[in-house]
């Protein structure tokens, strides 16, 4: 579960590292991929892991559009205003799938996960081990992308110092577009991974929202390692907390971390962020 | 007094700690015998002590009257009281027509003179002027110092950082000199401009 | 518009509104007002802390809960009647904002946001967990209100009139609030924290204080609606009154109406009540979609807010109108 919460944190943090925006409606491009998958299922017979290879690039093209025509022209509005925006966006998402959908509880099942797995004596649900799987290889190639490609430096420097990158002859509002871009395709992939181990309903949205800002907070806002370790943690927590303390307080836990952290390392637990 | 030093020498800091902005871990802050160190920069204010900002703060989208008001109600509790001492001190500091203009509409040294402006609207007894003149040319220098002469006629203590060094040399009475955090030299302008040790900080080992 | 001139014009506005009821009987209209008027006295409440002091908080839910929460334990459990329980309603969720704020407070800019959000979601938590005050996610069901005599004439608890005047009320009491907020030096300061807070500190400004007595103000204000939602619709429980739903309803109507002006709250609930509850009879779900709509609309091209953008064309116009020698009152 931490993997998965990870790749979302990925996503959310390197859009505000190289825009300096929380895109509120990130949740929502989980929902969105969340959908994509059991669509996929549904009326074209896709196995949800395998989908991936589809949505994935769609999501990506998906959050370039958004960034090109909606996005862009917001920005010189300022952090507030664009914050604001992203809300309205998260929103008008979540209501058109609540008007397309209806709300309610869909679940997506897979024929060969009903058995869970035991390593260890531990039984952990097929559909999540494979998710788990996926994710971390999505996040290893992320990694590799963000370290060794062009590409992948120029998103970095430009999150590091935005004018120093324009210095340096980096397109920064390409950057942008393929960060939000490749946010948005985090998150749908995420999505998608999760699709058969949730309950899928238009305004999870909501619920995602709120778990990546600790994820991401917990880490440091704009570090990517910190999103990981982030994702981990809050995994972990939550985890162990339904297990020891009771299963319902454990969303209650990742909270108060997160107030915690916000209070006294704003930085991030890791302190990689800024404050 | 002028405040001198090499970048990063810590004027500014010193600023932060009389002011308030920062805590200071050990040590004291005294203003007239009665210890400030560690109280917030709202109580330091009301005590008498100003400050401008390096990079200037005005409240950007209200006016320039309305910037000053708001300091002058730490001294005066009506409204027009308050409005009528921001116009007076408008008019000191060259702004006089100026006063409905949106402060982010001022150009460099008019936003220079407002937050002069704005910080001797509460009546203070100490003004810290943290790098006023810079980014101004020559003559806008001269202007600038000329201000601070008349805000010292006043009866305020000024304490001036800057790195202008004609300008502080002509119009401080005393100079002290920081290096890495310590103060290295203090006394009349004449004597620190000589002080082998002042010389040394700024142009480097061997040009004493 | 300022000064007498205003306070008189809304006054008559607000005994206009009063007389309503006794031309309209269609009881979804009067139902639609109430809540554009509920909705209203939100905007203002979160545009005291979010339009005036400039702190975006993404937790109102939770202080509107309390209120809620509170007049309902109040009645259900002491037997206080709602119309005490109310402003109690509205005094508790002031004093709980009191220590949060201070602790809040600490936070700048969107990390002060983050953390209202995670405190309106805790809040939720406790709301569904501690079974033995809230009920959990049962909530509270009230059957009946006590009888009341205004006037002489008994209260029809069963008609839209008296919801529509103890909102217009409400509403009136927020309004003038912020009105008088805005006037005053109070507001004055706010403003400049909001634009720097710096060097508002520099200028004496007790910024912590402002801020808490503020968002103590913002508290009562959303927690007296709070105890009017549990009186008109008679049920609540976590989901209905503590979820992050209503906190960005809260900040959409603020926002799209127009951040710190009086009017503004009102024009963004208006705009977005009618739309949303239409499409709501409509198609049962999914109402909150203008609201998005709207928000993403005015970001982009009225960042003022649709009644902040008014106004500012009708103060560019109205000095053309003084002109011609006729005084303005």
């Amino acid at each position: 579960m931490g993997a998965l919460y990870a790749m979302i944190g990925i996503g959310l943090t390197i859009v505000f590292g190289v825009m300096r925006i929380i895109n509120l409606a990130h949740g929502e491009m989980v929902m969105a991929g969340m959908f994509a998958a059991y669509l996929g299922q549904k009326h074209w017979g896709l196995d949800p892991f395998l989908s991936i290879l589809l949505w994935a690039p769609v999501l990506f093209l998906a959050g370039v559009a958004l960034y090109r025509f909606l996005l862009a022209r917001v920005l010189p509005g300022g952090e507030l205003n664009t914050l604001l925006y992203t809300a309205g966006l998260s929103l008008l998402i979540a209501n058109a799938a609540l008007l397309l959908f209806s709300g309610d509880y869909r679940t997506l099942t897979l024929g060969y996960a009903i058995v869970p797995l035991r390593p260890f004596g531990i039984a952990i649900p097929v559909a999540l081990a494979i998710g788990f799987a996926l994710a971390v290889a999505i996040t290893t190639a992320l990694w590799l992308f963000l370290g060794r490609t062009d590409l992948g430096r120029a998103i970095r420097a430009t999150s590091q110092n935005r004018e120093a990158a324009i210095l340096m002859g980096i397109d920064v509002d390409r950057v942008a577009a393929v960060s939000f871009g490749l946010g948005t395709a985090l998150a749908g992939a995420a999505g998608v991974l999760l699709a058969p181990s949730l309950y899928l309903y238009p305004t999870v949205g909501e619920l995602v929202i709120v778990k990546a800002f600790v994820i991401v907070v917990l880490g440091g806002l704009g570090s990517v390692p910190g999103a990981v370790a982030g994702g981990l943690l809050l995994g972990t927590v939550e985890s162990l907390g339904a297990v020891y303390v009771s299963s319902t307080y454990k969303d209650g836990l990742g909270y108060v971390l997160f107030l915690l952290v916000l209070l006294y390392r704003p930085s991030g637990i890791f302190g990689v962020g800024r404050s | 007094m002028g405040l001198i030093g090499p970048n990063g020498a810590g004027k500014t800091t010193v600023f932060n700690l009389v002011t308030g902005f920062v805590r200071p871990s050990s040590g004291e802050v005294r203003l007239a015998g009665e210890s400030i160190a560690g109280k917030k920069p709202h109580a330091i204010a009301r005590k008498g002590v100003a400050r401008t900002f390096q990079i200037v703060k005005p409240f950007a989208r209200l006016s320039v009257k309305e910037n000053v008001t708001l300091a002058a109600f730490l001294r005066h509790r009506s409204r027009p009281e308050a409005e009528d001492a921001a116009g007076a001190l408008l008019e000191r500091l060259g702004l006089g027509g100026r006063g409905e203009k949106l402060a982010m509409e001022l150009n460099l040294m008019d936003q220079k003179r407002l937050e002069m402006a704005r910080a001797l609207a509460t009546g203070p007894r100490v003004l810290l002027l943290d790098e006023p003149m810079g980014g101004l040319n020559p003559s806008e220098v001269g202007a600038a110092s000329e201000l601070v002469e008349a805000i010292r006629r006043g009866g305020v203590t000024v304490v001036l950082v800057e790195h202008v060094m004609k300008a502080i040399m002509r119009i401080s009475d005393r100079v002290l000199v920081m290096h890495h955090g310590e103060r290295i030299a203090e006394g009349a302008p004449a004597d620190v401009v000589k002080d082998p040790a002042v010389v040394e900080a700024y142009f480097g080992h061997g040009a004493a | 518009m300022k000064g007498r001139g205003a306070l008189a014009a809304g006054g008559v506005a607000l005994l206009a509104a009063a007389g309503l009821p006794l031309v309209v009987h269609n009881s979804f209209v009067l139902h639609l007002c109430i809540l554009v008027f509920l909705w209203a006295t939100l905007g203002e409440a979160w545009n005291v802390l979010g339009g005036f002091a400039g702190q975006v908080s993404f937790g109102h839910a939770a202080l509107f809960g309390l209120g809620a929460y509170a007049t309902a334990i109040l009645y259900l459990r002491a037997e206080v009647a709602p119309w005490w329980g109310i402003p109690l309603g509205g005094l508790a969720a002031a004093a709980v904002s009191v220590p949060t704020g201070l602790v809040a407070f600490r936070l700048r800019g969107p990390y002060f946001s983050l953390a209202t959000l995670a405190v309106a979601e805790l809040m939720k938590l406790v709301a569904l967990n501690w079974e033995w005050a809230t009920n959990g996610p049962t909530g509270f069901l009230i059957t009946s209100l006590p009888p009341l005599h205004l006037l002489g004439l008994p209260m029809d608890w069963e008609a839209k009139a008296p919801f529509y005047l103890a909102a217009l009320a409400m509403m009136g009491l927020a309004m003038g609030t912020v009105a008088a907020l805005s006037s005053s030096r109070l507001g004055a300061y706010l403003v400049a924290i909001r634009e720097n807070e710096d060097a508002a500190e520099a200028v004496g400004i007790d910024t912590v204080r402002a801020k808490v007595v503020t968002l103590a103000l913002s508290g009562f204000l959303t927690g007296i609606a709070g105890g009017f939602y549990v009186l008109y619709f008679r049920y609540i429980d976590p989901d209905a009154v503590l979820n992050l739903g209503i906190s960005m309803e809260m900040v959409f109507i603020a926002v799209v109406g127009g951040l710190g002006t009086v009017l503004g709250p009102l024009v963004g609930a208006l705009c977005l009540t009618f739309a949303g509850e239409t499409v709501r009879e409509r198609f049962g779900a999914g109402h909150l979609i203008f609201y998005g709509l709207f928000m993403m609309l005015v970001i982009r091209f009225l960042p003022e807010g649709i009644w902040g953008r008014a106004s500012k064309l009708i103060d560019r116009l109205s000095p053309k109108e003084a002109r011609p020698g006729a005084p303005r009152g």
